[in-house]
């Protein structure tokens, strides 16, 4: 009984990591650049440009958002912008695409 | 249920319920950490050091609840007959002292919180790795002593025994799919590992827990507090060598002249 069950909770693991791209709405990079600079750009800005997109909010009221830029190959450059409680971009970041396989 | 019954009797005279007095010394919270667990934890250490030759073990304990106040806390090995009070420095760090009879007597490590209050882990540190990186061979020992532990403080009563059962130290720290999280000291923007030439930032998904801990499911993590700090690392992957130095850009830079 436990094994079976053990076995259903690995299955649905494997169900849930089938995702092709990674969580975030899909943005051009360069679009992301121009549009999200850090000491301006408001949360209200954001969603008006690029929607809802994976995101967290922390008790101490910064959010981190994060988008993905296609890269070629099936891949993603990972671009993370954080909020802070006032509503405003405190930083941006990229990370590049992984290497293609 | 029992243990209700068990609290209506035991304010019973022992001689109108018809039975012999039991005076019960001490009473566990069933979720306070075993000694003798911790003791293998640190046994742990000492036959792995090879992933931290130099290195020192520290236990550390960190916020689990909102509102808990960490200041002050003292902290003591309990058994029957045993208890060895265990200093407490103004970070939360402790060494935790030898003690036969507390093995013997199968002492729990309590601390002045209450237990769901707090969270526990390893804290192992090479020396002379650069202020306010971490070494990923310290993080490699620290999973496994943490996990031979039972350091860790999540809380699923539904899916408990299942992840008990993924939950060993092997499957937890050497793949994928482990989950064992790590604090950094202050709220992360990013976490970079730099091996050499090798420079790489780690995915969104491996910052704040997953990034998937939603208000409901919080409570169950012992991030839930420490969202903003937490941070996986890839533990697993042996390309990554274990001098590999983990480098955190925070979310409030610190003020100049001050060690990050």
């Amino acid at each position: 009984m436990k094994a079976t069950l053990i076995l259903c909770a690995a299955l649905l693991v494997g169900c849930a990591t089938q995702n092709a791209a990674p969580p975030g709405v899909q943005v051009p990079a360069e679009r992301l650049q121009q549009t999200v600079l850090a000491g301006q750009t408001t949360k209200a800005q954001l969603l008006a440009a690029f929607g809802p997109t994976k995101n967290v909010r922390f008790d101490s009221g910064f959010e981190a958002w994060v988008y993905q830029s296609p890269a070629g190959d099936g891949r993603f450059a990972e671009f993370v912008v954080l909020i802070d409680p006032a509503g405003i971009v405190a930083k941006t970041r990229t990370r590049a695409p992984a290497p293609a396989p | 249920m029992s243990g209700l019954f068990m609290a209506a009797t035991a304010n019973l005279p022992a001689h109108a319920a018809g039975q012999s007095t039991v005076t019960v010394k001490s009473t566990r919270d069933p979720v306070d950490k075993s000694y003798r667990k911790m003791i293998r934890g640190m046994e742990r250490f000492e036959r792995e050091r090879a992933f931290a030759p130099n290195a020192t073990l520290r236990f550390q304990l960190l916020p689990r609840l909102p509102n808990v106040d960490m200041r002050g806390i003292t902290l003591r090995v309990a058994g029957d007959t045993v208890s060895v009070p265990v200093p407490v420095d103004e970070h939360n760090f402790f060494v935790l002292p030898r003690n036969g009879q507390a093995l013997q007597e199968d002492a729990a490590v309590l601390a002045s919180r209450k237990t769901a209050s707090m969270t526990w882990r390893a804290r192992i540190e090479t020396p002379g790795v650069p202020a306010g990186m971490r070494r990923l061979g310290d993080l490699r020992l620290e999973c496994r002593v943490g996990k031979e532990a039972g350091l860790v403080s999540n809380s699923s009563p539904l899916f408990g025994w299942i992840s008990d059962a993924l939950d060993s130290p092997e499957g937890v720290c050497t793949s994928p799919d482990g989950n064992y999280l790590f604090f950094a000291e202050r709220p992360i923007f990013a976490v970079t590992l730099r091996a050499g030439e090798r420079v790489e930032t780690l995915p969104f998904s491996m910052l704040y827990a997953g990034g998937d801990q939603t208000p409901d499911m919080l409570p169950f993590c012992d991030c839930q507090v420490l969202l903003d700090r937490t941070y996986y690392v890839p533990l697993w992957d042996a390309s990554w060598p274990d001098d590999t130095l983990v480098e955190f850009t925070y979310m409030v830079d610190a003020p100049a002249g001050v060690t990050p």
